[in-house]
């Protein structure tokens, strides 16, 4: 298993594939940040609800890329072919999924800190340009730190689990994007006592950040962490399955 | 009937040569597409075999049935005595160079096989005795989509020694070799078989398969329909006569 891992990580820094994933959010985080502190009101601005949600498009933002971190760790074997050295050398493909996994996580925790504190810096110097206080304490940029890395790590697995089952990257990164832009959203502002369990609520609720669309409406950390968790095992174990069940071209 | 000799030795305690691989009645269907039907061989060690068909014969199927990545319908395939995905340490035993271009263009040729070496818990070192091996140490630190046909094969060849493995499964291993790359496999197999380890070797091109090959296996239509020593053809053209006898369609 360690050697599946020291493959997996020799893999995602050998390409650039990461560096890009990882310019591509840097920039979108900034950009984000950058028109909600500059488009709206001075009065909206200082309130710390207000304050919050723009922490929760950041933790948002983390947690999509972290699960394309994830989806092509294992669709790129699909692409390229590499799927089969890779399972020549390592037969039992559960320990693939499973190396992928844990490497994916590790680079999820480094994306998920990377966007909170993008997003919580990029937010200080907009307040304190506009000259407006910050209303957030130090409990909760921990909490957004610790807990946007936690959910990013958890979203990085549930990216692998999809990828392996889906194979084909652009399937992948299309249902990904889609869920995650377009579904969640959807179901958050429709039936909020649903769509609070869904996995991009959880991460919200892990880093204390609030979605838009549900305010007063969190789980709690706990729970949040709790559900995500179950969601990466079963996307995990999914993946996994059916990479066992079919045959390889 | 007694099993044993008068010194109470049994008679299999004579060492017993294991084929180093055996196909048994292997057969793979795809809904009404029969791709492999009932496929048994075995291989020698210290042999070179060729597998040779038309396109669409079943043998890359084969292959991907011996090497686990795909699931065999009925039947059975096994190498040093059980199925690839249940080998312990499988690059020790058994190196592949399937047809495919399997790389990712954006890996250099050196991290390509670093990942696999790392993966199998091989020495790291080996990566640069078979860059050296297949003389792409000079290219080994650009990105795979620099490298010609020639090349890409030639790091393919270099992945499947990683492990100094016993038996080599090669799909068309010459595809892109200029003739000196191509002299310099044909030798360095026939040192690999002498050594006492196994080949096989998917191929089209029959002249080449003639100056390489101790037996070949033809398939059509997913069957095995011939089977002879090299000895019993004395030239490539007698393969090539065999090859289109055994291939050629009778009319209905």
């Amino acid at each position: 298993m360690i050697a599946q891992l020291r493959s997996e990580l020799l893999k995602q820094r050998s390409t650039r594939t990461s560096l890009s994933l990882i310019a591509w959010m840097v920039g979108l985080v900034v950009l984000v940040v950058a028109l909600h502190v500059l488009s709206l009101g001075a009065a909206d601005l200082s309130r710390q609800s207000n304050q919050m949600k723009i922490l929760g498009l950041g933790t948002a933002i983390g947690a999509l890329f972290a699960a394309l971190f994830g989806a092509l760790s294992s669709t790129a074997e699909f692409r390229t072919g590499t799927i089969r050295p890779t399972l020549l050398i390592t037969p039992r493909r559960t320990r693939v999924i499973a190396a992928k996994v844990g490497a994916s996580m590790l680079a999820g925790v480094g994306v998920g800190v990377l966007a909170a504190a993008l997003t919580a810096g990029g937010e200080a110097i907009g307040l304190a340009a506009r000259g407006i206080d910050t209303e957030l304490t130090g409990g909760d940029y921990a909490q957004l730190l610790a807990g946007g890395a936690a959910a990013a790590a958890f979203f990085a697995a549930i990216g692998v689990g999809v990828g392996a089952a889906a194979r084909n990257q652009v399937a992948a990164v299309v249902g990904l994007c889609v869920w995650l832009l377009f579904v969640e959203p959807l179901l958050l502002g429709n039936v909020p006592s649903i769509g609070k369990y869904a996995p991009e609520a959880s991460a919200g609720a892990v880093a204390g950040a609030i979605q838009t669309e549900i305010a007063d409406n969190l789980s709690a950390p706990g729970v949040g962490l709790a559900l995500l968790a179950a969601y990466a095992a079963l996307a995990a174990l999914t993946g996994s399955l059916l990479i066992n069940r079919r045959d390889i071209d | 009937m007694r099993d044993t000799t008068r010194d109470g030795l049994s008679r299999d305690a004579a060492p017993r040569v294991e084929p180093a691989l055996r196909a048994t009645r292997l057969t793979k269907r795809y809904g009404d597409v029969v791709a492999v039907d009932g496929l048994t061989f075995s291989l020698v060690p210290g042999t070179i075999t060729g597998l040779l068909g038309p396109n669409g014969a079943g043998k890359t199927t084969t292959l991907r049935l011996v090497l686990g990545l795909a699931a065999p319908t009925s039947g059975t395939a096994a190498v040093f005595g059980r199925p690839y995905r249940l080998l312990e340490e499988p690059s020790r035993r058994v190196g592949a160079l399937l047809e495919s271009d399997d790389f990712d263009p954006g890996r250099s040729g050196r991290n390509h096989l670093l990942a696999l070496t790392l993966a199998a818990g091989l020495d790291p070192a080996r990566v640069e005795e078979v860059l050296a091996l297949v003389e792409l140490t000079a290219a080994a630190d650009r990105p795979v989509r620099t490298y010609s046909l020639g090349m890409r094969q030639r790091l393919g060849l270099a992945g499947a020694l990683l492990g100094d493995p016993e038996l080599l499964i090669l799909d068309e291993p010459a595809n892109g070799l200029d003739p000196a790359g191509a002299h310099w496999l044909r030798a360095f197999l026939r040192r690999f078989a002498e050594a006492g380890r196994t080949v096989l070797i998917c191929s089209h091109v029959l002249a080449e398969v003639a100056q390489s090959v101790d037996s070949v296996l033809i398939l059509n239509h997913g069957r095995l329909v011939a089977e002879r020593h090299i000895n019993d053809l004395p030239d490539a053209r007698a393969l090539e006569a065999l090859y289109l006898e055994a291939t050629t369609e009778e009319p209905a």
